[in-house]
């Protein structure tokens, strides 16, 4: 008798629960889902720990950092499209990627990922490249990473020597003679956004991940407008013989036929120099500035 | 002995360990779409997840039927109706370790190959630009099942001189932990950065390096993984050392268990 009692209760109770652990499970998974990158990451122990501690799962634990910093970084770029701020924690990525790229040296989505993210979002273009020379002691066959830091230093670095060393290493390696034309046509200063756009063409077209393919367009999107401002400005220099004074006077010189839409929100203008720029710095992070 | 370890054998079978290693083995399933996460490297993440499930599968298993095997016969009171028969204690515990580690390499031929098909699932779907080195991933398989063989021989070495489980179990842990360290800590210890350490830390670490095992020498996922090329010694020189440190261990243990007093 006192047993049925029992069972009562708890057939009561049951339900009770029931709708306080759905009120509580949905209050936590909102929790976690908006808890900042370092806290989703957990505690990094060192590498040398590390290494020490995953016997022969080095290579699944470096998989896993990455795949964290990807999921993460994906979501953001998802969140760009509907033009929110993005709160991006890139150094704790970059120590992320560093730690697993420690655990792994051979893994490739680390290298890729570092390159995306390291350049044009954090503007450390000379860190990226000390991933990739890290990375070729490794991969030794693997043309890509030359082929990146070629263009890091070319682009970024105005280091047209390292350019041409890293291209020439890429073309040893594909045997693609294109690389050798590329290390050539980058030591023209007119020939970047041409570059550039042929560069994250490749990018693009070789990232399996949507989100990420998402981030390389609408970069080249943006060095496509920033590309008809240069022909505009170059059409407008013959004809002047000097630089127009901004964007505006090449609209109304009808050298540009619509205004150019900087696809990260930013807004075109002509450097002193006459180089094009963006007040966005062609990163949703720099349009946040 | 061969009865000994047929019986064995079956006795592992009946306590349904292939079913739970099933169970875990399911997870193999999800492998190729977890693998279509990577950005650059699908065959690549496929065979380091399997080859990460295969091992802990492993190490679940020498650390659970090692520890156990000798101790759970002492509990039970089967070890002196056994020992009453006409046969030596020596050839009791060699059989019994010969019946896990035959149980050991059973598992990894099994899920050694569905490792194999799941790859080849992966790499048929996303195509690798690095081309699979097969030899390298099967001879990687079956150094894991080495490692983990000599796991179990430590584990039957601490069941015959503990009386209770727990030295078996923690202490095979903690051999697994130390076996894996060991030869990062030797390369510390060679290093310039180790410099400052005082000389008789130095001289410790190297005796223990020595005594205990080097399962890194065992773990060739970097080769299966990267289509690395392998090295004859590194194979030809762990598998020695597999083959001597294993039966030292086994020498030591059928001492020991032949020694002990069992009331």
């Amino acid at each position: 008798m006192m047993a049925n009692k029992v069972v009562r209760t708890f057939y009561f109770a049951i339900p009770v629960l029931m709708v306080g652990y759905l009120l509580s499970v949905f209050a936590l998974a909102g929790y976690m889902k908006s808890r900042p990158f370092v806290e989703k990451l957990g505690y990094i122990p060192t590498v040398n720990t590390m290494k020490v501690m995953a016997g022969d799962h080095k290579q699944f634990m470096g998989a896993n950092l990455l795949l964290k910093v990807l999921f993460y970084y994906g979501g953001l770029a998802e969140k760009a499209e509907n033009k929110l701020r993005i709160p991006a924690d890139y150094p704790a990525m970059s120590r992320t990627m560093h730690a697993a790229l420690k655990l792994d040296p051979y893994n490739m989505d680390g290298y890729y990922f570092a390159q995306a993210i390291l350049t044009w979002d954090l503007g450390k273009a000379a860190l990226a490249n000390e991933f990739l020379e890290y990375g070729m002691k490794y991969r030794d066959w693997d043309w890509y990473l030359p082929f990146y830091a070629g263009f890091n230093y070319a682009y970024f670095l105005k280091d047209h020597d390292n350019a041409a060393r890293h291209y020439r290493r890429a073309a040893e390696l594909s045997g693609q003679a294109l690389f050798m034309n590329l290390a050539g046509r980058y030591m023209r200063e007119s020939g970047r956004t041409d570059m550039a756009i042929a560069y994250l063409d490749a990018m693009a077209k070789g990232a399996r991940q949507e989100s990420i393919r998402k981030v390389l367009n609408t970069r080249k999107a943006a060095f496509i407008e920033a590309r008809k401002i240069e022909l505009a400005r170059d059409a407008y220099r013959e004809k002047h013989g000097r630089l127009p004074g901004s964007v505006e006077d090449l609209l109304a010189g009808r050298y540009l036929k619509q205004a150019p839409q900087d696809p990260y929100g930013g807004r075109f203008y002509l450097a002193a120099d006459g180089n094009v720029a963006s007040t966005s710095g062609f990163s949703f992070a720099g349009a946040g500035k | 002995m061969f009865n000994i370890v047929a019986i064995s054998l079956r006795a592992i079978f009946r306590d349904r360990v292939f079913h739970g290693i099933l169970v875990v083995a399911s997870v193999f399933l999800i492998i190729p779409s977890i693998s279509s996460l990577s950005m650059r490297q699908v065959t690549e993440l496929s065979i380091t997840l399997s080859l990460s499930l295969l091992s802990f599968i492993l190490l679940l298993l020498s650390i659970s039927l090692g520890a156990t095997t000798i101790w759970k016969d002492i509990e039970r009171r089967y070890t002196y109706s056994v020992l009453s028969l006409p046969f030596e204690r020596s050839t009791y515990i060699i059989g019994k370790f010969l019946a896990v580690a035959l149980f050991l390499l059973l598992t990894t031929l099994v899920l050694g190959t569905v490792a194999c098909l799941v790859v080849w699932l992966s790499s048929s779907i996303y195509p690798s630009e690095r081309p699979i080195v097969w030899s390298n991933l099967v001879i990687c398989i079956i150094f894991d099942a080495l490692k983990y063989i000599i796991l179990v021989s430590y584990a039957f070495l601490f069941s015959t001189v503990s009386t209770s489980f727990f030295l078996p179990i923690f202490g095979t842990i903690s051999i697994y932990f130390a076996g894996n360290a060991t030869q990062q800590v030797y390369d510390y210890i060679n290093s310039p950065v180790s410099s400052s350490l005082p000389l008789f830390i130095k001289k410790g670490a190297v005796v223990l390096y020595y005594l205990l095992p080097n399962f890194s020498a065992f773990d060739l996922n970097i080769n299966a993984i990267y289509g690395i090329a392998l090295p004859v010694k590194a194979v030809v020189l762990p598998s020695a050392y597999f083959c001597i440190y294993t039966m030292l261990l086994m020498a030591l243990a059928t001492i020991v268990y032949c020694r002990r007093e069992m009331k």
